[in-house]
């Protein structure tokens, strides 16, 4: 850690963890739920669950960026953050307000959260993963903007880099796209229509910018390959992610009430979104191949192949699964989505975060480069528990989600959907127990922070 | 001798192609999209053999012959301006760049005037199936022509501040790729278009 | 470079020159309204030639060795199949 101000990533950086861990619960429990309709009854209904696990998860990676942004940009442009201050006010102000709309989502009924935040005013209430009362959403676009005009000024100020303007962009796009979420038109289709602005544009187009330029600024430090290989396949990954990314929205426009060709659009380009995910795994394994110096920090380096491997399985191939129209006309928003969702978001977003926080948090608790064997022995423990977990998780899905598909949507008699979920019942309690491993994993994990502290760092040998 | 010698190689036998390798692989994931676009084109074709046959009648193909001859011609100028700048003719690759660019204009006025008859008679994509392929596919191809012109602009800009000789000349050769990337998919684009029936 | 040139042009300048030739060839085609199966296969085939000259002589493919020789090869190969197929089942459904 080269900048005092960087420090204050670590804040952005524990308080994701702690919501991380939020998630996996409420994730646990709806998912019991799933096989034990009454569990918890009445006291946490399912899409009350499923809410806080999906916000809880949403904005984790959003805190998780935001410590990533604070760390990487003062050391990108070699100058101190422009406004350390606002940094830790911001933090203080999201933090509580999601731990309040999380509250509010626990202890009261959504209407009645939604009549105390008034929305009645501007109604933005409702819609799936954008559930948070108005003033809650008004907070976020608050918070992004004193964030992005004290990261933009800090790079204003300091050296201006490739990986810098792009996490920037990347930033900015999602601030942008986030305002869709305040227009709410009566028409449904119109609806979909943008609300698929805020989530589609978000994870599969301005999130993966960011995701490419903190691979990249990770990739940099542990290997020592020249920036300018690095920022090369940066510029080609970027370019290719938003030509599939932007167009391949159609593929959420099949069936809602848009124009046909959609259709075409949406499967053609969407189709073509696992190559830039490819891309991206060829570019990692071929830097740490190239590497010129051995980082004392192992596990940063395998969350950052992980990440590379796991967002192409997860996002592009995963995805490419049921992009297609005519597959989709059976497959869509049946369980093959939720393996699809599992995979992707953990290997693309979660993984990168922990990339990062693997990287910094060492260097933001006060060692030098790295944390002592026994602590990265432990992390890698949690890096494998969690990755199997997460694989074993969508694999059990795609199961249920094909017989799903099978029996309640093709041939000659389909089975009603609450027969078919009696069916695949086995599949849901794999997911479950795999889930608990995942817990356990993601316990060890955090584990690894607290042993070994007194312990040197391991020795590298140094290379040539 | 020995630098004459290293450049003689280069021009007999290499192993990658001319320019960034970064450049190529970007071509290669562009090419993907356009071949997926073609066969999709081709196997609903299958479907509505008739309706294709009627509306592409109603397309100018004299316009998409001077296109075609605006691209290969405006191709043609950019491998001349690779040859002049091996042979350090930094002016000379400005100049044949520049008449590229210049080209790509031709393409793009002529397009542009194709789309304003179409949208005139109230074409738009949902008109029918062989609309929406016409516009989409050449709306894709023209905005790689316009991607294609920033590039080569960006390159001659780079060679009038001397950026480039006949010892380091990958920039002109990776923008020259692309270009001719550009080139190659309206050769395919056209016939496949404007004539196959 | 001087050798290879024939009646003083160059390599790349006769290509272009046949370029122009087959791009004619296609339009007329075309204008003669000449249809089915044949001649639609005719004129994709002249594009695929077309299009390999693009990568060998303009993109400089054919000076290079090794996998990276094929790429435009390859990518006019699969789609002309698939086009080829299409037209073909096309001309048998409608006979």
């Amino acid at each position: 850690m080269k900048y005092k101000s960087q420090k204050v990533a670590r804040l952005y950086f524990i308080a994701a963890l702690v919501l991380f861990v939020a998630q996996i619960l409420f994730g646990l429990i709806m998912g019991l739920q799933y096989v034990m309709g009454d569990f918890l009854f009445p006291y946490m209904p399912f899409n009350v669950a499923r809410m806080v696990h999906t916000n809880a998860l949403i904005v984790w990676l959003l805190m998780a960026f935001m410590g990533a942004a604070y760390y990487l940009v003062p050391e990108e442009a070699e100058t101190e953050l422009a406004m350390p201050w606002l940094a830790t006010l911001m933090f203080w102000i999201f933090f509580l307000a999601a731990g309040a709309t999380v509250a509010g989502y626990l202890l009261l009924s959504y209407s009645d959260l939604a009549k105390l935040t008034m929305n009645d005013m501007l109604p933005t209430m409702g819609r799936e993963f954008l559930e948070q009362p108005t003033i809650t959403k008004l907070g976020i676009v608050v918070v992004a903007l004193a964030f992005l005009l004290n990261i933009g000024l800090t790079i204003l100020k300091g050296r201006k880099t490739v990986i810098n303007l792009v996490l920037l962009m990347g930033l900015t796009g999602l601030a942008v796209f986030f305002l869709f979420s305040f227009y709410n038109p009566t028409n449904v289709v119109l609806d979909k229509y943008y609300w698929w602005w805020v989530v589609h544009l978000w994870v599969e187009g301005v999130w993966e910018l960011i995701l490419g330029a903190i691979l990249a600024f990770v990739l940099i430090k542990t290997t020592g390959v020249d920036r300018e290989v690095i920022e090369k396949w940066l510029y080609i990954i970027i370019a290719m992610t938003l030509i599939t990314g932007i167009i391949g929205t159609g593929h959420h426009y099949y069936w809602i009430g848009t124009p046909e060709y959609w259709q075409w659009w949406g499967s053609i380009f969407s189709a073509m979104e696992p190559i830039p995910f490819f891309m991206m795994t060829v570019f990692a394994f071929n830097m740490v191949n190239k590497r010129r110096r051995n980082h004392p920090n192992k596990a940063a380096m395998l969350w950052a192949l992980g990440t590379a491997v796991m967002a192409f399985l997860g996002a592009g191939v995963w995805g490419f699964l049921h992009t297609l129209a005519p597959v989709n006309y059976y497959t869509h928003g049946s369980q093959i989505t939720a393996a699809h969702g599992h995979m992707a978001f953990y290997g693309a977003y979660v993984m990168i975060s922990l990339t990062i926080i693997s990287y910094a948090m060492p260097m933001l608790m006060g060692r030098t480069a790295a944390n002592s064997n026994r602590s990265q022995v432990r992390e890698m423990w949690g890096f494998w528990l969690m990755t199997i977990s997460i694989v074993f998780i969508t694999l059990f899905l795609t199961g249920a989600g094909v017989l799903q598909a099978f029996l309640q949507r093709m041939g000659e008699n389909p089975t009603p959907f609450m027969v078919v979920q009696d069916k695949i019942a086995l599949f849901y309690w794999l997911r479950e127990i795999t889930g608990v491993v995942f817990l356990i994993g993601l316990i060890v994990y955090l584990s690894s922070f607290f042993v070994g502290r007194n312990e040197p760092e391991p020795e590298v040998a140094v290379a040539e | 001798m020995a630098e004459s010698a290293v450049v003689e190689q280069n021009d007999k036998e290499r192993r990658y192609p001319p320019g960034d390798l970064a450049i190529w692989i970007f071509i290669l994931a562009e090419l993907s999209v356009f071949a997926v676009f073609f066969a999709a084109y081709a196997f609903t074709r299958l479907n509505h053999v008739e309706l294709f046959n009627e509306y592409q009648q109603h397309l100018d193909r004299r316009s998409a012959l001077i296109n075609t001859l605006a691209l290969i011609t405006s191709s043609y100028f950019v491998v001349r301006a690779v040859a002049a700048i091996k042979a350090d003719n930094a002016k000379g690759c400005i100049r044949w760049l520049l008449a590229a660019i210049g080209m790509g204009f031709v393409f793009l006025v002529v397009k542009s005037m194709e789309y304003a008859h179409h949208f005139s008679l109230g074409v738009n994509l949902s008109t029918n199936t062989f609309y929406m392929f016409y516009l989409s596919l050449t709306f894709f191809h023209f905005m790689h022509v316009m991607m294609g012109m920033i590039i080569l602009a960006a390159v001659a800009f780079k060679a009038k501040q001397g950026a480039y000789s006949a010892t380091e000349h990958t920039g002109v050769e990776t923008g020259a790729s692309y270009w001719h990337m550009v080139d190659l998919v309206w050769l395919i684009l056209f016939p496949l278009v404007y004539v196959m029936r | 470079m001087e050798k290879q040139q024939k009646f003083g042009l160059r390599p790349c300048t006769w290509v272009y020159l046949v370029l122009v030739g087959l791009t004619f060839v296609t339009f007329f085609i075309g204008q003669m309204g000449l249809s089915g199966l044949k001649v639609a296969l005719a004129v994709l085939f002249i594009a695929l030639l077309k299009g390999q000259l693009v990568g060998d002589f303009f993109m400089g493919l054919r000076r290079v060795k090794g996998l990276w020789r094929w790429p435009v090869f390859i990518w006019l190969f699969i789609p002309g199949t698939l086009i080829t197929t299409a037209f073909y089942l096309a001309a048998r459904a409608s006979t």
